[in-house]
Formats: C-alpha cells, sequence, structure tokens
C-alpha cells in the first residue's frame, strides 16, 4: 500500500503548477487557503508538500502566471494573496487540455475498465 | 479570531536564524507567518495544545533555506536562457497565426474600409443616400472593428497568451462603441445628422472610455515566460542608468508645459481664443526636441 501512496503522491506533484492554477481560478487565496483546499480535495492522502507550494507560488510569479498582493488584515500579520493573470488561465486551459488527452492515452495503455476500476477498489 | 500564539514568532524567526534577511527572504518569512497563523488557528481548533501547535505547524514547513535556494535556481535557470538571445527565443517560440483567423481577419478588415467609405461618401453628399443607410454602414464598420479587435486579443501569439473570451470581447465592445460614436459626431460634423445627435457620439464615446478605463485597471499579465525573462534582461534605458538625465528632463517638461500654457493665457485675452493652439503646437513641437535629445542625445563620457 505505500508504493501506491508514493505513486499517486509523484502524479499529483508534477501537476502542482496546474493544480495551483485551478484553485486560483475559483478566486484570490493565500498560501495556507490553497494548501488547505488542495489537503481537503486529496482526503488529507499524500498532499503536496507546503514546501513545494511555496516554490511554486514564487516560480509562477516569476512567470507571470500569478500575481500577489498583500491584504490589510491587522492581527496576526499580513497574508500575501495570489491572483490568476490572463497568461495563467490561458496555461491552465492548456494544461487541462493536454492532461486530458493524456488521462485517455494512459487509460487505454493500462487497460482501465470500469470493471477493474472497481475491483481495485475493493 | 483568537489570541495570538506567540509561540509562531519564536519559532519563526528560529527557523530563519542564519539567513541573510534579503528583501526577498523578508517577503517569504512574512508570507510564510500569516500561514502559520492559520494554521495554528486550525490546529487549536482541532484540540491540539497552543504550544504544540506552533511546535507541528513549523515542522511540517521543512527547512527554510530549500524554499530560498530553490529561487536561485530557478533564476540561474532563465538567466541562461536569455543569454541565447531574444531572437532566437523568438524563433524557438514562434507561434504561427491560425489560417482561420487570418481569413477572417481580412474579412473584418473589409467590412471597417467598405463601412467608413460609404457611410463617408454619403455624409459628404457624394452618394445620394438617406440617413439611414449612412448610420447603418458606420454600424458595418464598427462592428467589423470590433470583431477585428476581440479576434486578434483571443489569439495566442509568439509573445503573448490568448486573452480569455469574456475579456476580449469586452475590448471588441469598446471598441465598436468609440467607433461608433467617433462616426456619430463625424456625421454632426458633416451637418448630415441634426446637432442634438451629438448625444449619441457622447454616450458612445463615453461608454468606450468607461469600458477601457475598467478593462484597462484590471486587466492581468498575458505575456508568456519567455517574454517575461527576455525583458527583465534588457539593457537599461538611458534614464534608468543616468538618474540626473531623467530629473532634468522633468523640469525641462514642468517649463515648457508652463510657458506653453502662460502663453495661451495671454493669446486668449489678448489676440482671440482662435490662436490658442498655436502655442500648444509649439509647446509640443518644443517636447518632441526635448524628447529626442534626452533619450538619443550624446551620452556622458564615462
Amino acid at each position: 500500500m505505500k508504493q501506491d501512496d508514493a505513486f499517486a503522491a509523484d502524479l499529483l506533484r508534477g501537476h502542482t503548477d496546474t493544480i495551483v492554477l485551478g484553485v486560483l481560478r475559483r478566486g484570490d487565496r493565500y498560501g495556507f487557503e490553497i494548501y488547505k483546499t488542495i489537503r481537503d480535495a486529496t482526503g488529507g492522502d499524500h498532499e503536496i508538500k507546503e514546501a513545494t507550494l511555496y516554490a511554486t507560488y514564487r516560480r509562477l510569479e516569476k512567470d507571470g502566471l500569478v500575481e500577489s498582493y498583500w491584504g490589510d488584515e491587522t492581527q496576526g500579520g499580513r497574508r500575501k494573496y495570489y491572483r490568476i493573470t490572463d497568461a495563467g488561465r490561458a496555461v491552465y486551459r492548456g494544461n487541462v487540455a493536454a492532461w486530458v488527452a493524456t488521462r485517455r492515452i494512459i487509460d487505454s495503455l493500462l487497460n482501465v475498465t470500469e470493471l477493474e476500476a472497481k475491483e481495485s477498489q475493493q | 479570531m483568537n489570541a495570538m500564539n506567540p509561540d509562531i514568532h519564536r519559532l519563526l524567526d528560529e527557523a530563519f536564524t542564519g539567513i541573510e534577511m534579503t528583501p526577498d527572504a523578508q517577503d517569504l518569512k512574512e508570507e510564510i507567518r500569516a500561514n502559520l497563523v492559520s494554521r495554528v488557528e486550525e490546529l487549536e481548533a482541532s484540540g491540539t495544545a497552543p504550544a504544540d501547535a506552533a511546535r507541528r505547524a513549523v515542522a511540517e514547513l521543512g527547512d527554510v533555506r530549500e524554499l530560498l535556494g530553490e529561487t536561485d535556481a530557478v533564476s540561474a535557470r532563465t538567466g541562461a536562457q536569455a543569454a541565447t538571445g531574444y531572437t532566437a527565443l523568438a524563433l524557438r517560440n514562434k507561434v504561427r497565426p491560425k489560417p482561420g483567423f487570418v481569413v477572417r481577419v481580412v474579412i473584418w478588415s473589409a467590412l471597417i474600409v467598405v463601412g467608413v467609405t460609404l457611410a463617408t461618401l454619403g455624409a459628404t453628399g457624394v452618394l445620394p443616400l438617406p440617413v439611414g443607410p449612412v448610420i447603418a454602414f458606420l454600424g458595418v464598420a464598427s462592428t467589423g472593428l470590433g470583431l477585428l479587435v476581440g479576434d486578434a486579443l483571443a489569439q495566442e501569439t509568439t509573445a503573448n497568451h490568448p486573452m480569455p473570451q469574456n475579456r476580449a470581447s469586452g475590448y471588441g465592445l469598446a471598441s465598436f462603441l468609440l467607433l461608433y460614436g467617433l462616426g456619430f459626431a463625424g456625421l454632426v460634423g458633416l451637418k448630415a445628422l441634426p446637432v442634438w445627435c451629438v448625444v449619441f457620439a457622447a454616450l458612445g464615446v463615453i461608454a468606450a472610455i468607461i469600458l477601457f478605463a475598467f478593462l484597462g485597471a484590471t486587466q492581468t499579465n498575458r505575456h508568456k515566460a519567455w517574454t517575461r525573462a527576455a525583458h527583465a534582461d534588457l539593457p537599461p534605458n538611458r534614464f534608468e542608468q543616468e538618474p540626473e538625465t531623467a530629473a532634468r528632463f522633468g523640469i525641462y517638461t514642468a517649463v515648457i508645459w508652463i510657458v506653453t500654457f502662460a502663453a495661451i493665457a495671454v493669446l486668449v485675452f489678448t489676440v482671440g481664443w482662435w490662436w490658442a493652439p498655436v502655442a500648444f503646437v509649439a509647446g509640443f513641437a518644443a517636447m518632441m526636441l526635448l524628447l529626442a535629445r534626452m533619450m538619443f542625445g550624446p551620452r556622458k563620457s564615462r
């Protein structure tokens, strides 16, 4: 079972940029909100590490796919919010299209049928 | 928000000990601080003791040094990439226009040309057209321009990602309103329409300005990563290299325009308001000469 987790975590990590862009598409978020959204979606299993996310934010910002701004919280430190840019939206759409196409190929190469998917669940 | 856990700040300071506090590191530290506060609040809400919650949240972070080291690796990579030259990068990232788009551009342009030409001929009385069709031709030209702008912005180019559909349509609509408004003003100017029709012109132009202002204010980045890296690497312009030249430019600009407006006032009160544009043109010409001299003038010897 440990190996399954590592495999899934690897797959997930490979799409961190797109996942973060996908979260930001729904609205501006600060680091912890993004982290929490991802963690909740994965049900707490093989989550993406916070350290990975900080590196992702910096890379995305450098590439102009997101912009950041400081919130105006008075208590507990100001939050750094991220906003997706038009470039970010375009990259996101492209990556999603690539993912959908790739998923179909992998499904067919791995002979994933609905039956097998059900068996592995049990 | 409940009372802040004081341990967070102590532990965060500890995590950052020995790290040189560059603006970048300071920025990251503040970002992490707010996230830690949220995480600790969450842990405390689920029943963890405050001291444990703070320790656990900081431990989850891992080594801060790694977070800062990562960016150096990234910048080194993009630096090497930029070294290969803008032209080579542009060539490698080249995006050809879609054939369908090229055909559409020709059609939209034809609409603009035909619409503007027929509307102008009708309005000047060269073609015996009633005013209805003239307005319709103006509409055809404006529609052409709107579609041209919207369609062009929604395309992916070598340097830019495509603009999202809605925003591109917004720019298209604003262009449509602007041309229609200006066209109405032109028709009124050519006496093809009564003077009160200038209201339509004003409505169109004002709506276009509002829309453009909104779109401009909410505009976000659309440049591709390689263009951004290349721009960051461009040699700085003269004003960045020689701040005193920039200061001189600012003072000269102020002087030119103060003199121009003083001259306008004098002309208006002495010889009449129709002489005011002369002063304006003179001021503008002086401004252009100054700009040329400042940007391309002889370099200061090093």
